[in-house]
């Protein structure tokens, strides 16, 4: 009899916890907020940069800021760990809690999540939105043929950093800062950097007895990028993209990018000089900085690396255009951020007016100081560049700036079909071109154009 | 003999030979467990440029330095004409070689092979990290939603799974063979594809954002808890609980004062597996918390791994910390661990 | 159905046994079910978690298991519906068959260490059970350092101290990404010793002392009295061991960055469905990979609970249960 009872009790807590759970469930975010309440704007950060502590700190005093001056919206930054990103998204936007905004990401996030976004342009029309003032690649980075991601935050432009140390100890010369010179290429870097490689008896790849076990210094890296980054300079007719225009052929071993992979393979296996997989998790694992570390003599990365990378080195160093390649070319990879609206989230005028806030010329300087970019508007410069000679006294700023011109477009982060499954396949290839010593590297690079390729072909027969 | 015996008194000889060897085994062993351990402590007392290049030695050490002219120079011991002297490195030269100065005269210099010299190192402890790091995290909001996970969910998990386990090892009953498999079914299933439903679920629940999903099933048994204490429970001897039913004694107070006391070391165990569990699990926090002030310890140490900057100074910095109270209570409970069941119970 | 009389001793003890279990069964039927449930509805689906889901019946099944025969016939992998699936399950199994028997093994022989009476036993327990404690991600870190081969600290051990000449390259080299993670995981070893010393704390101590008067040495009592009341523990410790080894997949994710890498090496079952689900946002096809998953643990463990009778022994066992 208490058995009975006991179970009657079960199912009815049972059926109210399955009441509640279907009816009417009020989900949190609510509808558009009724009169006389704020509206809520949630910012999701956790693709790219922005979970650092310290950006955490400025972001809240960004949002402080907003709050202050408006009353009609309410923002806040929703910080999640990079790892834990993609899923909390996701939860949140099958869940029907879709975050307002989220950034500040990049090319690659919007090409992951292409037809999630929401298109500004008909907010810009309706506004009447003054877009001249934002120049360059910000403004077409993001802007697919049907689909203008969001309003241009920031530019990260890509350079070579170079440690002046290396270079003295080695009797060699600095690299130019001139972008005109074509002697600055793919070859007169691979002898210099073949100097800049010690082994634990400072010997170099040159010299007798040289033992590659024991590698503490390397000439060259260019590892804080996927595959499609680091072919990116060997200038294909389709620059970063691995595919055809419209997207249904294969292209990854173009010419040039077989040349890059042989290249590449070459100088990590042969010459030694750029750190193979077991030398990048050693300076990966060691201190997340290979050249901060003073492990890479010639390292090549953007701009978002000099937040972090570039404090109180215990060496003299500079920056310098990256050289040019075996075609005389050359390609400088750019990234570009900005914040993007989800389709399904609501509030989205909301959105909109943050998003305007966010770029707008009185806080676009600010925003970019915490996240390391260089301000997408013209007038924006000249205070950008004063921080900038201010943080980093003694570098050349020439040098970021007019990086921006050889940028690479297609960008080696746009968008493809199948984005997680192609880039995959392709970091599959780079890891084994890592790793292997003996490798045939125009077999592999065809194996894994022909994975894209079916890849590819699964896609359009889908559409 | 009688010597040894009356040195040692009641202690057997080879007793004594045979407890030596244990514990220099456990002493071998332990040693090579707490390598990492050091080495987690050593870098969380370093700071983000000794991490750059100097991250393989235990001892946080920095190069002794001497100022020149405005500037920075590493000193090195170095043998010079048979003497040794102490100089600044001033600059690196080809070959392996670089150019040396006393820190008095800096124009004269001398030319040396590097690797030849010993650099100087100072002892640099970095005690700062750990304000440091409690200072970027609000810290005491954090392990306060921490104990809360952690104890409420403890309780819940030992009060249901008690009851389940003893339901899955004390009963005859048709169909509670395929319901055990069913319990263990359930952790069969990797967890990656429930998350959207459960995040669902929650939503409409409108738990999300606060610590329900990560309290309130624990009240509700989950299968390595019951499987545990299900075990024991099957190793406990019949005769005890047929004597108290002769007695008159009903199930629950069967279980209450025969099963649970038997026990002991299964319950703690549990109880330090939960613990374990609630006081590292960050994925779960981070999937369904939404503001900073509902986070766990876990969730805030995950945050020092960002894409671009890994503070592992401050990483390592804060698991120390965040070992110390599980240290504290398995510790302690170790007193209940080994008040074990002395005798069987059972007479005749 | 109120009257007393009328209930059997046997129905009651049902009905009680019912009873007690009802706290999980509201459990599972709140919070475990609904979500099993549509996940199995998702494999059977286009699912890409943002629109709603379209079926496609067992197209997700059929990608899987196509090409098989070809592959018997010609070897080639790129035959196959999905080598990626195939390399990943080998991934596992290959990770299981070291780390499970090695990881039952190690603390086994811990335990009985510890179990002993020596000084500082206690210490020596903390000890051994520090590694479980620390959080994942700090432990990763740590052990991406010492396994580095070029800058670690393991490998300069073994060539200095140990005198063997090619270290492996660990994390860095596919052939050895595998027992690297192994290591790892025997690092941890601690958190399975307890279960084991709980086990050995609850043998009664008049068994032994009886084994003595029968003239048992160490060795007969190990074998006679510890190992069979051990077996209980020993059946969890396996059943779990083998559920969690095929499921393995937080270190991995950290230690690889999510890769899976380097050339798949370690791209265990799980993550590779993880990167189905959250990267190819294909959750129909992970949730195929979660059911398949599924059926083979379940028919393990089925294959276990059935040699556990052979093996395992209780000594509160009920007759008339099975």
């Amino acid at each position: 009899m208490k058995n009975k009872l006991f179970k009657l009790m079960a199912f009815l807590v049972m059926a109210s916890v399955l009441l509640v759970a279907c009816g009417g469930g009020e989900t949190a975010g609510g509808g558009d907020a009724p009169a006389g309440e704020k509206a809520k704007v949630v910012i999701f950060v956790g693709f790219g940069t922005g979970t650092d502590p310290d950006q955490v700190v400025a972001q809240e005093a960004l949002a402080q800021r907003f709050n202050e001056s408006h009353d009609d919206i309410e923002m806040e930054f929703l910080i999640v760990p990079v790892e834990e990103a993609t899923e909390r998204y996701l939860a949140m936007v099958a869940g029907n809690n879709a975050p307002q905004l989220v950034g500040l990401h990049g090319i690659s996030t919007i090409a992951k999540f292409l037809d999630q976004w929401e298109d500004v342009t008909p907010y810009i029309e309706k506004d009447g939105y003054d877009m001249s003032d934002f120049y360059g690649p910000s403004t077409t980075l993001n802007k697919y043929p049907e689909l203008n991601a969001g309003l241009p935050l920031g530019l990260y432009p890509s350079f070579i950093f170079y440690n002046k140390d290396a270079f003295d100890a080695a009797g060699l010369a600095y690299p130019t800062h001139d972008y005109a010179d074509t002697s600055w290429n793919i070859e007169a870097m691979r002898e210099m950097a073949m100097k800049m490689t010690l082994d634990a008896n400072d010997l170099t790849p040159n010299d007798e007895g040289f033992d590659p076990a024991t590698i503490k210094q390397w000439g060259y890296a260019d590892t804080w990028t996927d595959g499609r980054g680091q072919f990116t300079m060997f200038g294909a007719p389709t620059k970063g993209r691995p595919t055809s225009d419209d997207y249904k052929t294969a292209q990854y071993n173009s010419p040039e990018w077989v040349f890059g992979a042989e290249w590449l393979h070459n100088g990590i296996h042969v010459d030694h000089f750029i750190p193979d997989a077991a030398g990048q998790g050693a300076i990966d694992a060691a201190s997340g900085d290979p050249f901060g570390g003073g492990h890479v003599a010639i390292w090549y990365s953007h701009t978002w690396y000099m937040s972090e990378g570039l404090n109180e080195l215990p060496f003299k160093y500079d920056i310098a255009p990256l050289f040019y390649n075996q075609n005389g070319e050359r390609i400088s990879r750019i990234h570009a951020d900005l914040f993007t609206m989800p389709k399904t989230a609501k509030n989205k005028d909301a959105a909109w007016e943050v998003m305007k806030w966010l770029v707008a010329p009185e806080q676009i300087v600010d925003v970019c100081k915490i996240y390391g970019c260089l301000p997408a508007r013209q007038s924006s410069q000249d205070a950008y560049l004063a921080y900038m000679q201010e943080r980093f006294p003694g570098l050349d700023f020439d040098v970021i700036f007019t990086a921006i011109d050889y940028l690479d477009d297609p960008n080696h982060e746009s968008w493809v079909p199948e984005w997680g499954k192609v880039n995959d396949a392709l970091n599959n290839a780079t890891s084994t071109i890592y790793t292997e010593a003996e490798l045939d590297v125009p077999g592999l690079m065809n194996t894994t154009n022909d994975e894209v390729q079916k890849i590819l072909d699964e896609y359009w027969a889908t559409q | 003999m009688n010597l040894f015996r009356r040195l040692f008194g009641g202690i057997k000889a080879n007793e004594l030979f045979f407890k030596g060897i244990t514990t220099l085994i456990l002493a071998a062993g332990s040693v090579i467990i707490m390598i990492p351990l050091a080495f987690m402590i050593s870098t969380s007392l370093k700071d983000p440029a000794q991490l750059r290049s100097d991250a393989n030695t235990l001892i946080p050490r920095k190069p002794q330095t001497v100022q020149i002219n405005g500037e920075s120079f590493n000193l090195y011991s170095v043998t010079v004409d048979g003497e040794t002297r102490t100089m600044a490195m001033i600059k690196k030269a080809p070959g392996g070689m670089a150019l040396f100065a006393d820190s008095t005269t800096p124009d004269q210099t001398v030319e040396l092979k590097l690797n030849e010299q010993t650099p100087l190192y100072r002892l640099d402890i970095h005690w700062e990290n750990y304000p440091e790091a409690l200072g970027s995290m609000p810290f005491f909001t954090y392990l306060g939603n921490t104990m809360l996970v952690t104890f409420i969910g403890m309780f819940g998990m030992l009060f249901s799974s008690s009851l389940v386990a003893y339901g899955f090892s004390r009963f005859r009953a048709r169909w509670l063979n395929v319901l055990f498999l069913i319990l263990l079914a359930t952790v069969m299933l990797p967890s990656q594809v429930r998350l959207i439903p459960l995040y669902i679920f929650f939503q409409k629940l409108g738990w999300v954002n606060t610590l329900l999903p990560l309290i309130v099933p624990q009240f509700f048994a989950n299968a390595y808890d019951v499987f545990l204490l299900r075990q024991f429970f099957m190793t406990i001897p019949l005769e005890l609980d047929d004597a108290a039913k002769i007695d008159g004694a009903n199930p629950l107070q069967i279980l209450l004062y025969i099963i649970l006391p038997q026990a002991r070391p299964a319950l703690v165990s549990v109880s330090i597996f939960h613990f374990l569990y609630a006081w590292n699990d960050f994925y779960e926090p981070l999937i369904f918390l939404h503001t900073k002030e509902n986070w766990t310890l876990a969730v805030g140490l995950q945050t020092f791994d960002a894409l671009y900057t890994i503070n592992t100074h401050l990483i390592m910095a804060i698991s120390v910390l965040m070992i110390i109270p599980p240290i504290l209570l398995f510790f302690f409970a170790q007193k209940i661990f080994t008040q074990g069941v002395v005798f069987s119970g059972v007479k005749g | 159905m109120f009257k007393p009389g009328k209930i059997s001793l046997a129905r009651r003890e049902e009905l009680a046994g019912y009873a007690f279990i009802i706290p999980w069964v509201i459990g599972f039927l709140v919070f475990t079910i609904g979500p099993m449930l549509s996940s199995l509805y998702f494999s059977f689906t286009d699912y890409n978690i943002v629109d709603p889901p379209t079926w496609v019946g067992l197209k997700n099944y059929a990608r899987i298991f196509a090409g098989i025969p070809e592959y018997f016939q010609t070897g080639n992998p790129a035959v196959l519906g999905d080598p990626i699936f195939w390399k990943s399950l080998q991934v596992t199994i290959y990770f299981a068959s070291l780390a499970l028997p090695l990881n039952l093994l190690f603390s086994f022989i811990l335990a009985i260490f510890l179990n002993q009476k020596v000084p500082g036993v206690n210490v020596w327990r903390t000890i051994f059970f520090l590694p479980s404690i620390i959080a994942g991600v700090a432990v990763t870190l740590l052990w991406l350092r010492i396994l580095n081969p070029r800058m670690g600290v393991l490998n300069p051990f073994l060539q200095n101290v140990l005198g063997i000449d090619n270290p492996p390259g660990w994390l860095q080299d596919p052939n050895w990404a595998v027992p690297a993670l192994v290591l790892m995981s025997l690092w941890g070893v601690g958190g399975s010793m307890i279960v084991y010393l709980a086990g050995l704390q609850g043998i009664p101590t008049d068994l032994y002392d009886a084994a003595k008067v029968d003239g048992a040495n160490a060795w007969q009592r190990f074998w006679n009295v510890t190992f069979p009341m051990m077996t209980p523990v020993l059946f969890y410790n396996l059943v779990l061991g083998m559920i969690g080894t095929f499921q393995y997949f937080t270190e991995v994710y950290v230690a690889t960055s999510g890769t899976g890498g380097p050339q798949r090496s370690t791209l265990f079952y799980n993550l590779y469905l993880y990167q189905n689900a959250f990267r190819y946002f294909d959750m129909g096809y992970a949730s195929t990979m979660a059911w398949i998953l599924f059926i083979i643990v379940l028919v393990l463990t089925a294959l276990i609970f059935r040699s556990s009778d052979a093996w395992v022994y209780y000594e509160g066992q009920l007759r008339g249960k099975s």
